[in-house]
């Protein structure tokens, strides 16, 4: 291990007894936030606690795609701005992020899907995000492995074709992030555990870790999949969240056929040329919600049947490594930002599904704002988790998402 | 990850057959005096729980039964309710 004595992110640390923030999780949204509140805001004397190490989670087994054209006005600024952000971090962290901006093209199989399909465009253009619709044809021109025959379970109609989007290295924004936060002061505290959140008259006063005791007034638990169990185990707050494995696998070096990100609802498969070669693909969730982030004979199969139709030039390519990571899944796709609400001093930040690395940037820059001020800034406004009982869900997804027989 | 589901008409099959229908969250709401805030959390709110939890399944391939089961959402296996009820696990 060629950081084992002296990682980027500083020596290990002793735990102290007192903090001004602790950053439950250690993942891109808490490394985010505390590179935020050091940055832009003074605050330094911040612990981020991580049961395993930085990166474990999420934030080291998502597809490292990025990409802003959303559904609804409320979240595509939020990663317009996160989009925004990738060069700016890597100039700011001096630590080279490998954007690619290939752009995406999101393949759409159906008249209904183009109808859709323009109206997410609209939404998109209206806020400044690039975003077209452009035939199969044309996809085909971009894409010359795209099967645009009819012959397919999927024929292609047509894509979504947004050029900002692509890929971005994602273990080195987790490596830069926390390299940033802690040249500010930041302690990042691995294979420390978090225990309980003690309150007193309903205000956060202390977090006990598997490392000790430590008193501060503001906690955050942004934790990724596990997010939402330890909110529910350590304050009693239910969510409005799934938790699902969602699997992952790349095949052997290729040389290069893809320049683009591909995604493929119908499909329900995403693929992109890394760097290396590899094509590395992802499907939908599991079925039902589990913490196993296994990988099953079902998906592998139905990602090798899916690549081979649309992609028919991988007929025969062998998947080399397989993963899975988790997706807490909200009913209208959209997260859950909030915090000085059910226990002052209290912030979550959780429900990204599988939306959580394309956000990450933002995400940290506005909760750190949040935390620092008390006051929830404007862009966060819609995301409060009171907006499942008031009944004003977002249009992220055109039908709930519900893990029931309805669907 | 080789999840069986004990089904109590057809017994034992492929949990492929099922539909999972979410967590056990006791009986609907009364609808008189019935505030959004109980409505929300019956049909919202989960505890996701990591471990052993009771949830209903839908035999959607099969018999069509509704039923709930135990299941640690760690490892994807089904306890049986008198294993867990001797171990005070519910």
């Amino acid at each position: 291990m060629i950081f084992k004595n002296k990682p980027l992110w500083g020596k290990k640390k002793k735990l102290k007894s007192s903090y001004d923030v602790v950053l439950i999780g250690g993942g891109l949204h808490s490394l985010a936030t505390a590179y935020y509140l050091a940055k832009e805001h003074g605050i330094t004397d911040i612990a981020i606690i991580e049961k395993n190490y930085i990166g474990f989670g999420g934030a080291g087994r998502n597809t490292a795609i990025v990409r802003a054209n959303q559904r609804t006005q409320h979240n595509v600024p939020l990663y317009k701005e996160a989009l925004d952000l990738w060069p700016v971090l890597t100039k700011e962290l001096d630590y080279n992020l490998m954007f690619n901006n290939c752009g995406n093209l999101n393949l759409m199989h159906s008249e209904a899907a183009m109808k859709a399909a323009r109206m997410t465009i609209a939404t998109a253009q209206f806020h400044g995000v690039e975003s077209h619709l452009i035939d199969a044809k044309e996809a085909k021109e971009m894409v010359p492995a795209l099967n645009i025959s009819e012959n397919i379970t999927f024929p292609i109609h047509g894509a979504m074709f947004h050029p900002p989007g692509g890929i971005v290295r994602h273990d080195a924004v987790v490596w830069g992030l926390a390299k940033g936060a802690a040249k500010k002061g930041v302690e990042i505290h691995q294979h420390t555990e978090a225990l309980s959140i003690e309150t007193k008259n309903n205000k956060v006063c202390s977090v006990t870790t598997s490392e000790g005791k430590i008193n501060t007034r503001q906690v955050l638990i942004s934790a990724g999949g596990y997010s939402a169990a330890l909110i529910h185990d350590m304050l009693g707050i239910k969510l409005p969240i799934s938790v699902l494995t969602i699997q992952a696998m790349v095949t052997q070096p290729l040389k290069p056929l893809l320049d683009h990100v591909v995604s493929s609802g119908a499909y329900h498969c995403y693929a992109n040329q890394t760097l290396k070669g590899e094509i590395a693909t992802g499907a939908h969730m599991d079925p039902w919600p589990n913490y196993t982030t296994l990988n099953t004979a079902h998906y592998i199969k139905h990602q090798a049947e899916a690549l081979s139709e649309f992609l028919p030039c991988l007929r025969g390519v062998r998947f080399m490594r397989i993963w899975g990571g988790l997706a807490d899944m909200t009913p209208d796709m959209a997260p859950i930002m909030d915090g000085n609400n059910q226990i002052e001093g209290f912030f979550m930040n959780c429900g990204w599904g599988y939306f959580g690395f394309k956000s990450c940037s933002a995400a940290g820059k506005y909760m750190a704002q949040f935390m620092a001020t008390d006051q929830c800034p404007d862009i966060f406004k819609p995301f409060a988790l009171k907006r499942y009982e008031e009944h004003r869900l977002m249009g992220e997804t055109a039908a709930l998402v519900n893990y029931t027989p309805d669907n | 990850m080789a999840l069986t589901i004990t089904c109590p008409v057809c017994g034992k099959r492929n949990g492929y057959e099922f539909k999972y229908g979410g967590e056990e969250k006791g009986p609907r709401p009364e609808e008189k005096d019935l505030d959004p805030r109980a409505w929300c959390d019956y049909v919202h709110m989960n505890k996701c729980v990591a471990g052993v939890q009771e949830e209903w399944w839908f035999h959607k391939d099969g018999c069509g039964s509704w039923f709930t089961i135990l299941r640690d959402t760690t490892t994807n296996l089904e306890i049986e309710k008198k294993e867990a009820q001797n171990d005070e696990q519910v």
